[in-house]
């Protein structure tokens, strides 16, 4: 029962970060109905970006914060470059595009940072913190991970629901045509929705770092953790993203621990299958996965 | 207007057509085989590899519309078949025939087709997006198991393949656990062990038969008891040894010692011709060792061919070259019937359904079918790629079969043309000769290793947002554009 807890308690740091991906994932699908397969790749290139920065600064909160800052720019000219130019024609082009931005964007960094990987030193202390007379598998940085996913969550939650621009986005996202007969600058949306994406999942990227190393591959599987729980959540909701993305984490974890870390993509990929047989349109979403 | 030219046609006529057509590019690429560099066989060999994966990604992504990164994952399913079935089925005769490789590669298609059914059924119930992120979870997770079962698959270290002769079947030896396979029994590879372990039986029973005729032969009074134990009384004082019976300098002369003309000098050994080592001697000699040692002890079993392997030996047997002729064979057989399902009723049911769904099953096809057939045919030719790779590397591992060998399919498919057999084929030829490029400009250089190993990548990921954005047709579809252009017609780039 104890290695129960322990499992359970290390399981929601991964799981918070799975949640930041996921949600990535659905701001993209909201603002372009389109899944981005190179977020990750995105979110590896500016992690590496605040590796740089950290190691010549020393500054590890002037590193998020440029993360955020290459995060947001990135989703813009990945937006611009490549999804807009496609996005009508063809939806296959669209997806298979995604993967060449993975592509592209996992040799660039191989290129400048090269394939060794490299370790990430958190701010605070990663060691278990010790408590009633024992150590618990919950660190400072595991806590310091969760109140930043936390308040970015509640910050997303308040911008989709109190802001104009949220909900100019969520028009734009309901039904573009309606949209922008009601004055709504459609395409502005659609911007905002990838830089935020972009944003949300280069936080994800710096916040994962320290917990192993990074190298240009280390977030594939991140990717198909992130897909799995986006799914589950409905691709569409915030909060299936957020639930499902811990959830996936907890899961993941008490695999690794009761097993072996090395059977947690076989799960995630069981889990997804399941997912998409049972229930396809997700647990929180109304858009229809099937085709037929 | 193609379509209705091909309807008008018997279908026999566009077969044999087909078959010409093939049989022509098999015989060129064969004859081409044998005379270019080894060097370049291994890369035709890659070539071929890539191509009939690709065909089915053709039938896949192309035709009907679905973008799947689980071919890689199909790839390893056949690989690690094709490993397990030649390592340890190769002693069981199928309809009374020897195993070898063409059994191996038929079990590893039907494990592709077994496997591609299974996905295929849930992969007809999604959308685009859904089924890129499922068989992406595929390509991550399949090569995963084989850590899950260290003992049959090898873990992260895979299985090795020994080095296939064409004579006979496959001896495969579990690298992991670094034991030899119990293959040689039959004889069918290793001459040696077969040897040895028929030596060591005759031995075995002649000592057996010696121990009993000895135990029958003992008699009690024959055993030797306390009485018969010497005592110092049976030795005599005189006939123990004093110092003067030690060897002094004197005892020897100096005439006895050794100078240097005693040292033997060349001349005192004949040369090599004299001892009779040259290659023609050896060579008979370990050919009468065959003969006599293996042909006469194996004599009864009628299956075992050894002569064809130090045949092979004897005229120059270059292992790259012959897995270039089989993986052309492989692949020529897969674009035949590529070709005719592509261009027969087949093709214009995948393609009826990925441009219009609903239409199709108005006029009776059945999309979900349709999508599971074409899953099944490409993951059977991803199956027979992966067999056939499995035999380049003589190794199966799961970092052969990763999420990389799924993009690269990905990547070729689409620069090559994403709906035409031709497009596969130029995409395969693209994968292999790019990294060559990218290495011979960079070894004139002196680029620094980490440009040069990503720089292939770099330029696939740059070259298929730029295909898919400006050319979705790839290499070919652009082509035939402009020859359509040149003759006024207008079609759409994927047709």
């Amino acid at each position: 029962m104890t290695n129960f807890i322990d499992y359970l308690l290390g399981g929601f740091s991964n799981g918070a970060v799975i949640a930041l991906m996921a949600l990535a994932l659905v701001l993209v699908w909201r603002s372009t109905r389109m899944v981005n397969f190179a977020q990750v790749g995105q979110a590896m290139f500016t992690t590496y970006v605040a590796l740089t920065i950290q190691q010549s600064t020393g500054n590890w909160v002037l590193a998020l914060l440029v993360a955020i800052g290459a995060g947001a720019i990135l989703g813009v000219i990945v937006f611009f470059l490549v999804i807009r130019p496609v996005k009508n024609s063809d939806s296959t082009g669209a997806i298979i595009a995604t993967f060449g931005v993975l592509i592209a964007l996992q040799a660039g960094a191989g290129m400048i940072w090269g394939g060794d990987p490299r370790g990430f030193i958190p701010p605070v202390d990663n060691a278990g913190l010790e408590f009633a007379g024992r150590i618990w598998p919950i660190s400072p940085y595991d806590i310091l991970v969760l109140s930043a996913t936390a308040a970015l969550v509640i910050g997303l939650t308040l911008l989709f629901t109190k802001t104009s621009l949220g909900l100019s986005m969520r028009a734009s996202a309901f039904n573009p045509e309606v949209a922008r007969l009601s004055g709504v600058r459609v395409n502005r949306m659609l911007i905002s929705g990838w830089a935020i994406a972009g944003a949300t999942g280069a936080i994800g990227g710096v916040l994962i770092a320290p917990a192993s190393t990074i190298s240009p591959n280390s977030f594939d599987i991140l990717l198909v953790f992130a897909f799995t729980a986006a799914v589950i959540g409905g691709l569409d909701s915030l909060i299936g993203a957020v639930t499902f993305g811990i959830g996936t984490g907890l899961v993941i974890s008490l695999v690794s621990g009761y097993s072996d870390s090395g059977n947690a993509p076989i799960v995630a990929l069981v889990l997804l299958a399941l997912n998409l047989l049972l229930k396809p349109d997700g647990v929180f979403g109304h858009h229809g996965a099937r085709s037929v | 207007m193609n379509n209705v030219k091909n309807l008008r046609t018997f279908p026999g006529n566009r077969i044999i057509w087909h078959a010409v057509i093939v049989g022509i590019v098999w015989l060129l690429l064969l004859v081409l085989n044998n005379n270019i560099d080894p060097l370049y066989s291994s890369y035709l060999a890659l070539v071929a590899m890539y191509a009939t994966a690709m065909f089915g990604m053709t039938i896949l992504v192309g035709l009907s519309g679905q973008v799947s990164l689980g071919n890689g994952a199909l790839m390893a399913v056949g690989g690690y078949v094709f490993a397990l079935t030649s390592m340890n089925w190769q002693t069981v005769p199928i309809i009374g025939w020897q195993w070898n490789a063409v059994w191996s590669m038929a079990f590893a298609g039907l494990g592709g087709i077994l496997i591609g059914g299974i996905i295929g059924g849930l992969a007809a119930r999604l959308r685009g997006p859904y089924l890129a992120g499922l068989t992406l979870g595929l390509a991550v997770g399949v090569p995963a198991i084989t850590n899950r079962f260290p003992e049959l698959l090898g873990g992260e270290n895979g299985l090795m393949l020994s080095v296939p002769y064409p004579a006979g079947g496959y001896a495969a030896l579990d690298s992991a656990l670094g034991s030899s396979s119990d293959s040689s029994s039959d004889g069918t590879v290793d001459p040696n062990s077969a040897v040895e372990e028929d030596q060591y039986a005759e031995l075995d029973l002649s000592e057996f038969e010696q121990g009993a005729d000895l135990d029958a032969d003992l008699a009690p009074e024959d055993l030797l008891t306390d009485d018969d134990l010497l005592t110092e009384e049976d030795f005599g004082v005189g006939d123990q040894l004093t110092d003067d019976d030690l060897l002094t300098e004197e005892d020897f002369g100096v005439g006895d010692q050794l100078t240097d003309g005693d040292l033997l000098t060349d001349e005192d050994f004949g040369t090599g011709t004299d001892l009779g080592i040259d290659g023609g001697d050896l060579g008979t000699d370990l050919e009468a060792d065959l003969d006599v040692g293996v042909g006469t002890d194996l004599g009864t079993d009628p299956a075992v061919d050894l002569t064809g392997i130090t045949d092979a030996f004897d005229s120059g047997f270059i292992i790259e070259r012959w897995q270039a002729s089989m993986a052309i064979a492989v692949a020529c057989l897969v674009a035949f019937a590529a070709l005719n399902l592509v261009r027969g009723r087949q093709g214009r049911v995948w393609k009826a359904v990925r441009d219009d769904p609903v239409a199709a099953a108005v006029v009776g096809i059945s999309p979900s079918g349709s999508k599971i057939s074409a899953f099944i045919v490409s993951s059977l030719f991803a199956a027979l790629a992966g067999a056939v790779l499995a035999q380049i590397l003589t190794l199966v591992a799961p970092g052969a079969f990763g999420l990389g060998l799924s993009l690269s399919l990905l990547v070729g498919i689409v620069l090559g043309g994403r709906s035409s057999l031709l497009g596969a084929i130029l995409g395969a030829l693209l994968l292999v000769w790019l990294p060559e490029l990218v290495d011979g400009l960079s070894g004139d250089r002196g680029w620094p290793e980490q440009i040069t190993n990503n720089a292939p990548n770099l330029l696939y990921g740059l070259l298929v947002v730029a295909v898919v954005l400006a050319a979705p047709g790839g290499l070919t579809g652009t082509v035939r554009a402009w020859i359509d252009k040149g003759r006024g017609k207008t079609r759409s780039p994927l047709s």
